[in-house]
């Protein structure tokens, strides 16, 4: 309550958990990777956070990253009439840097993206595309 | 938790606290144990070693029921590791032992249903608490959050809900549709629709909830934005039609038979749940408003019939003033079904009436079996 704003987003993180943990570890393998999280996008909240965020607030972040997925997933210029034709990812290109967002589909009631923020200059869309999707797959079991 | 009473004594010195400030203190001290929260809905937060491992509600659905509500898991799944690894609090590393889940899985699952528990059990600051030491939760260990993080996450909620639609009765109160939309074109989300379509007039969220196995919070969160949009009723409209109903069988007022004895609260029929006027400073009454019927009722009505005779007929009376009051129980607030009665109104002898509902249950049982 009374600390900073940095400590709580890391607190799921910081403690020994493999799964969600390991993750994040392998999103910031992806090349040119300067931070990522998992964000419940209902409420605006990093369950986990690891490197970097922009202006330095996981939690700002998440809150962003909630406002733009809302933002696509129920204005219905985004949403497709296609039954089972469901959102799977949201980039976001700056001058600077990429922002990624995949949704992790669990089969329980969950309501989360990974997000992966890439530096412009290291890296690479496609091969960043093609490791998150495998990697929120991975993460709940869908090969 | 329903392997724990709450009669055991409570911690000194923690009775006064709000939960998250208890909360905070034990996560300082870095201890294990529980912290019950008493109130509606009842819940708890468990520590381990000063860090929250996991949440739970009454409003909120369990990690179980949002795992086998899902489909995710078959009930019996769940069961069996319940069976194996209660007992030494591994449920949680079973389940993932065995294969049925991945960790991530487990881990987002456990997360999500500590986050959205705790949300109902640390929102409201005046609700009871006691830390146990030394209880562990049967899941076990899963995830290790930060018990600050937590209460913060419970206040942003909050918060959050408000800038959405600031009407917190719309969290318990049962969920009523609007019969006709405010506009000609209504644009729902599919959680809206499940909502909307399982919301009889009797069900709070907390029901729904548990009916859908989706997150109370999440749940609430599109309850508001729904009532900002007129497509539920607001509850106090709610409250008011719901008095109209018990208003009804008013006229028959008039051939109730008049009490005019020297002890009337003594003769009043059992169910109206009234104390003679001589232990009624006994009576805990919370709220001002509630106790008032239970005042009228229980005063002698010798020159009452006369005055409301006397009283000219087109004339009405303000609401307030129950002059039939003695034909009905004082108004309760709504609970959901099988909800204990308040104990001012329970104490009236209710173990007969439970014992009687378990015979004539097992009499109707029986008599079923035989026409098989």
């Amino acid at each position: 309550m009374a600390g900073g704003k940095r400590p709580t987003g890391n607190a799921a993180l910081r403690s020994e958990v493999p799964g969600v943990d390991h993750c994040l570890q392998e999103a910031m393998t992806i090349p040119g990777a300067v931070g990522a999280s998992i964000v419940d996008y209902t409420t605006g909240f990093p369950v986990a956070t690891t490197g970097a965020a922009p202006n330095e607030d996981h939690e700002a972040a998440a809150a962003g990253t909630a406002e733009v997925v809302q933002a696509a997933s129920s204005r219905s210029l985004f949403v497709s009439a296609v039954p089972h034709d469901l959102l799977e990812d949201l980039i976001i290109t700056t001058a600077g840097g990429y922002h990624l967002l995949r949704l992790v589909h669990t089969e329980f009631d969950s309501r989360l993206v990974l997000y992966v923020w890439l530096d412009r200059v290291r890296g690479n869309l496609a091969v960043a595309r093609r490791k998150m999707q495998r990697l929120a797959d991975e993460l709940v079991a869908r090969r | 938790m329903s392997t724990l009473t709450w009669k055991e004594r409570p911690v000194a010195g923690t009775r006064t606290a709000a939960p998250g400030d208890l909360l905070t203190q034990v996560a300082g001290a870095r201890q294990t144990g529980a912290l019950m929260v008493g109130g509606h809905p009842k819940g708890a937060v468990y520590v381990f070693e000063g860090r929250v491992i996991y949440a739970e509600s009454s409003s909120a659905p369990g990690v179980g029921e949002l795992l086998t509500s899902s489909g995710r898991l078959a009930g019996r799944t769940w069961q069996s590791a319940l069976d194996l690894g209660a007992p030494t609090s591994r449920v949680g590393r079973l389940l993932v032992e065995q294969g049925h889940l991945t960790q991530g899985e487990l881990e987002l699952c456990v997360l999500g249903a500590t986050y959205d528990a705790a949300y109902f059990v640390l929102a409201d600051r005046t609700a009871p608490v006691e830390f146990r030491p030394g209880v562990t939760h049967w899941l076990g260990p899963v995830v290790h959050i930060d018990a600050a993080a937590v209460d913060r996450e419970v206040g942003r909620r909050i918060r959050l809900l408000d800038e959405i639609f600031p009407n917190p009765l719309i969290d318990v109160a049962p969920v009523i549709p609007v019969t006709r939309p405010p506009r000609e074109r209504v644009t729902v989300t599919a959680r809206q629709w499940e909502l909307l379509v399982q919301a009889d007039g009797q069900r709070t969220p907390a029901d729904l909830a548990q009916l859908l196995g989706r997150a109370g919070y999440a749940i609430i969160q599109e309850l508001r934005r729904m009532a900002a949009a007129g497509l539920i009723e607001p509850p106090e409209i709610r409250t008011a039609d719901t008095r109209e109903l018990i208003r009804l069988p008013q006229p028959r007022g008039s051939s109730v038979p008049v009490i005019t004895g020297p002890e009337p609260s003594s003769r009043h029929p059992p169910p109206e749940g009234r104390k003679p006027e001589a232990s009624r400073p006994e009576v805990s009454r919370p709220v001002a408003e509630a106790s008032r019927p239970v005042a009228e009722a229980s005063r002698p009505e010798v020159s009452r019939p006369v005055a409301e005779a006397s009283r000219p007929p087109g004339e009405q009376r303000p609401p307030g003033e129950h002059n039939n009051a003695p034909v009905r129980p004082p108004r309760l607030a709504r609970r959901k079904p099988g909800a204990k009665l308040p104990k001012e109104m329970a104490g009236e002898a209710p173990p007969v009436h439970q014992g009687a509902d378990e015979v004539l249950l097992k009499r109707i049982r029986t008599a079923l079996r035989a026409l098989r």
